[in-house]
């Protein structure tokens, strides 16, 4: 054995150059399985983490028939999804908290919601309204001289633009009904006899104002408490959680600031944000960008801040800048911004600025007007208080994991609008008294023009009666486990119990019910495995040529051991050892180098550049750990190439007759 | 020949700009009352995979001051919620949050696919420009087939809409309307109209008294809009505001 190790290590030296090329290839080989093992292993923990500990679970639990699959992290705008009904959720979570290694199991309900912000001037308005019908005097004036300034903005704003507008005529109009609403005899008329100036004000006025912001929200309905207690990533940053029995909505942190949040605000912010990423707004044409309209949107904070606080706001900003004029020119250099005063004008904005105006469309201990719509169609607005702000903790950067909303379950129902028996029943009788015909696209002509009245086709049959679940409806839910190592066979026990108990559910686990995303993993493994593959696959024929080229130089050295009393097997374990001490070198070299580069990622961190890395990643950076076993991988595959690939090569150089040797033939 | 020909009859029957926009006015002015309006208005909404939309729903009129109010009844989960149009502003109230938003001309009724304009004054020859397709038969009916394009800087629904005039009674048939694109949007028949004395007007004012609507992009929704009761009497002043239908809904 020492003796063919001692052959072995001389060949090498002694064929240096093959040496260095294959044991180069199985080098990168294994350095590959070390670091891409490691990455694999490291990112899976962490999308683990990310998902279960957010929003899935260890598990989740759906309708069999739903016609769609369970998607919670979708990818790209999506459409409507349909999950199916659990109809009885709490016979559900009685029958799964059963099963061994269950800790919990959490109602959900995914649906989507818009708000429709409300114009300044519309709110203005309502106030002046409310402040009529209640006689409250001191209420009406503040809400007069607060409609006059935004007037007087309106006016300033289309005189201004008038001369690129096509109709000018219309402008023209358009002014005269502001000039006069501008006048104090309008405001007279309006304390004599509010309903008249009110429906201009509505309906002349309040159409020329910018439209109010829209807000998509998708919306998670969950038993609030429940969730907060058992997805560990959940953290409250603002607010607080409804009190038991009470509705609300949790809105995200990423959704609260990115959406919710005042236009001023945000671009503040993002110059901000900017800055501290090492930009300038001198150099970065986004930021540059940014900063060149700040300025133009004076007027949004002009409307909202009430006549009554815009003196102290104006003299404020005026000893901190050192400038002078109204408070719209004030403004104006607030929001002037560079690379040297953005921190500071920023800082003056949130201190006097934003105590005054609406910073957040819907600000927490609000009320929000979700619009939806039901199940059966229908609109449904539901009011519902804005109890507090969370963030997934890790996945704050996140528009995937940022961008779910929380809603008691009771809410969440009353969106979703499943029709009762009774609302079913009320809905065929009006049908009935109608008397409306059923009538085609295709026939419609006929029917209704052919020559006759339209013959009445029968109506459909009512739809079959589901049940009720008004108040015990979700749609999914989440199965938290105790140990969630044991993850396989607690899935396999449930899937038992569900079928034991006829719940007719599907129950899938966190990467399924997680949708693409959770597939990213798998198909991240198949590319490494490609990779790999294909790495080895060219060290394996190369390996292979090279030793065979090297048996055919070596004819005359194999001839000799033979002659003098070499068996067969002594020249194939010759070169199965030489390879493997070249594989050893390579191999450990690959490994020691592929674990201290793992190591330096683990220090410094992989940077998350897209979304659905912060997602995969758990976080903006990955920081990843390699174990024992992806050395020992590395080894191992190492190994079986090297050995596979000399097999040959070792079998035609035991076939070299001793002959050849005498015969000095090469 | 024979081409040059129907040119030539086709060109003799062709209204002119003016008779086209004259039948326009005919139509606007049958159904236009100088005075109120008031029906009580039934809507089915028809979607394919999902189930039935279902109102029962009164809507006022004031043609005089442009003033329109949909208020539904039925069913009780709906009743309350309410839309007020005043010139060119609309308002959707709805009685559950209590609160008033304002929506633009496209707003689907109710989520249904009729829109403010199948319950309003008809404003053809104000809102569009007429041309004319050619003489088509409709069923039983012959009609005249009149290409309309909204007239620049007025907002309706459609910017391009088909007429289907019978030349024997002047009444819309059907309608086509498209999108800006040149898509066919959706189909409406109007095969029945009534004729109610309007005392205000002291002639007698035409109405459809039954609406059907095919959605021609999502293939299978319909709607129908049964007008069931239309009565001409003076309203009072104070349904055509906010407050009224405030007071309502409670």
């Amino acid at each position: 054995m020492r003796l063919l190790f001692e052959l072995g290590l001389r060949n090498l030296v002694a064929h240096r150059i093959k040496s260095i090329v294959v044991g180069g290839i199985l080098f990168f080989g294994v350095l590959m399985v070390v670091v891409g093992g490691a990455l694999l292993d490291s990112i899976r923990q962490s999308m683990a983490r990310s998902i279960t500990s957010s929003l899935a679970g260890d598990a989740q639990v759906y309708a069999a028939d739903s016609p769609d699959e369970l998607e919670l992290f979708p990818m790209g705008a999506g459409g409507a999804v349909d999950y199916g009904e659990i109809l009885d959720f709490p016979k559900v979570r009685d029958a799964l908290k059963g099963v061994d290694n269950v800790r919990e199991v959490v109602p959900m309900g995914i649906t989507s919601a818009i708000v429709f912000g409300t114009p300044e001037i519309d709110r203005v308005l309502a106030g002046l309204r409310d402040a009529i019908d209640q006689q409250d005097l001191p209420a009406r004036e503040a809400w007069i001289a607060h409609t006059r300034v935004i007037v007087d903005g309106l006016g300033r704003d289309l005189a201004a633009s008038r001369a690129s507008m096509r109709d000018q005529a219309e402008v023209d109009a358009q002014l005269a009904v502001l000039a006069r609403v501008g006048q104090d005899a309008f405001w007279d008329e309006l304390r004599a006899d509010p309903a008249p100036a009110l429906e201009l004000l509505d309906t002349k006025v309040a159409p020329l104002a910018v439209d109010g912001k829209l807000l998509y929200l998708r919306v998670i309905g969950t038993e609030l408490d429940v969730f907060s207690k058992n997805f560990s990533s959940f953290q409250l940053i603002e607010g607080s959680l409804p009190p038991p029995g009470e509705p609300g909505i949790l809105l995200a942190s990423r959704f609260y600031e990115r959406q919710v949040k005042d236009k001023v605000a945000r671009d503040l912010d993002a110059l901000a944000e900017g800055v501290a990423a090492g930009d300038t707004i001198a150099g970065t044409s986004t930021l540059t960008l940014t900063a060149s309209r700040l300025p133009k949107q004076v007027q949004t904070l002009l409307v909202q801040i009430p006549p009554s606080e815009a003196g102290s706001v104006r003299d404020r900003i005026a000893s901190e800048l050192g400038v002078d004029g109204d408070l719209r020119a004030c403004l104006s250099a607030l929001l002037t911004v560079d690379d040297s005063t953005l921190a500071a004008r920023r800082a003056l904005f949130y201190e006097v600025v934003a105590p005054h105006i609406r910073l957040y469309e819907v600000p927490v201990g609000q009320e929000v007007v979700l619009r939806s719509f039901t199940k059966s169609g229908y609109q449904r607005a539901t009011a519902v208080k804005v109890w507090g702000v969370f963030t997934f903790t890790g996945l704050e950067g996140s528009d995937l994991a940022g961008f779910s909303n929380l809603v008691d379950m009771e809410t969440f129902r009353s969106m979703y609008g499943r029709l009762t028996a009774a609302q079913q029943d009320e809905l065929a009788g009006i049908r009935a008294a109608a008397g409306v015909a059923d009538i085609s696209r295709e026939d419609a002509e006929a029917a209704l023009f052919g020559g006759g009245p339209a013959e009445p086709v029968a109506q459909a049959a009512p739809t079959e009666r589901a049940p009720e679940g008004a108040s015990t409806l979700a749609l999914n839910a989440a199965v938290v486990f105790d140990d969630p190592s044991r993850g396989p066979q607690t899935l396999e026990a449930l899937r038992e119990k569900v079928a034991a108990d006829g719940l007719k559910l599907d129950v899938v686990d966190w990467q399924a019910a997680a949708g693409l995303v959770g597939q990213i993993i798998s198909v991240l493994e198949v590319i490494l495995v490609v990779a790999i593959g294909i790495i080895f696959l060219v060290a394996l024929v190369i390996l292979n040529n090279t030793m065979v080229m090297t048996t055919l130089d070596r004819t005359t050295e194999i001839g000799t051991l033979r002659a003098i009393g070499a068996p067969k097997v002594f020249v194939i374990a010759m070169f199965l050892v030489e390879t493997l001490v070249l594989a050893l070198i390579a191999g450990a070299l690959g490994a020691a180098v592929g674990v201290g580069f793992v190591l330096w990622l683990g220090h410094v961190g992989i940077p998350a550049v897209a979304d659905i890395m912060v997602l995969l990643f758990a976080g903006k950076r990955l920081y990843p750990e390699v174990g024992a076993n992806n050395a020992l991988l590395g080894a191992a595959v190492v190994t079986v190439v090297a050995v596979l690939s000399t097999l040959y090569p070792a079998f035609l150089a035991s076939r070299v007759p001793p002959v050849v040797a005498m015969q000095g033939k090469d | 020949m024979i081409g040059l020909l129907l040119w030539a009859g086709l060109a003799a029957a062709a209204p002119t700009a003016d008779e086209m926009v004259s039948k326009l006015a005919t139509i606007d002015d049958r159904q236009r009352n100088s005075g109120d309006y008031k029906s009580t208005v039934y809507i089915e909404t028809k979607e394919s995979g999902k189930s039935d939309l279902i109102y029962l729903a009164e809507v006022f009129r004031r043609d005089e001051s442009d003033k329109l109010v949909i208020m539904f009844t039925k069913p009780a989960a709906e009743a309350g919620k309410g839309y007020l149009r005043v010139d060119d502003s609309l308002f959707l109230y709805d009685p559950t949050v209590g609160k008033w938003e304002r929506r633009t001309e496209r707003e689907s009724i109710g989520g249904t696919d009729s829109n403010r304009a199948d319950f309003d004054e008809s404003r053809l020859a104000e809102e569009f420009t007429p041309s004319y397709v050619g003489q088509e038969s409709l069923g039983k009916y012959t009609a005249d087939r009149l290409k309309l394009v909204a007239k620049e800087g007025i907002d309706v629904a459609y910017p391009t809409i088909e007429l289907w005039i019978d030349q024997a009674s002047g009444n819309t048939l059907k309608r086509q309307d498209f999108a800006l694109s040149g898509r066919l949007m959706r189909t409406t028949y109007y095969p029945e109209w009534q004729q109610t004395m309007s005392a205000s007007k002291g002639a007698p004012v035409w109405f459809p008294r039954e609406i059907r609507i095919y959605d021609e992009v999502e293939k299978g929704n319909q709607t129908v809009i049964v007008f069931q009761q239309v009565v001409l009497d003076p309203l009072d002043d104070s349904i055509f505001t906010k407050a009224w239908l405030e007071a309502r809904s409670r």
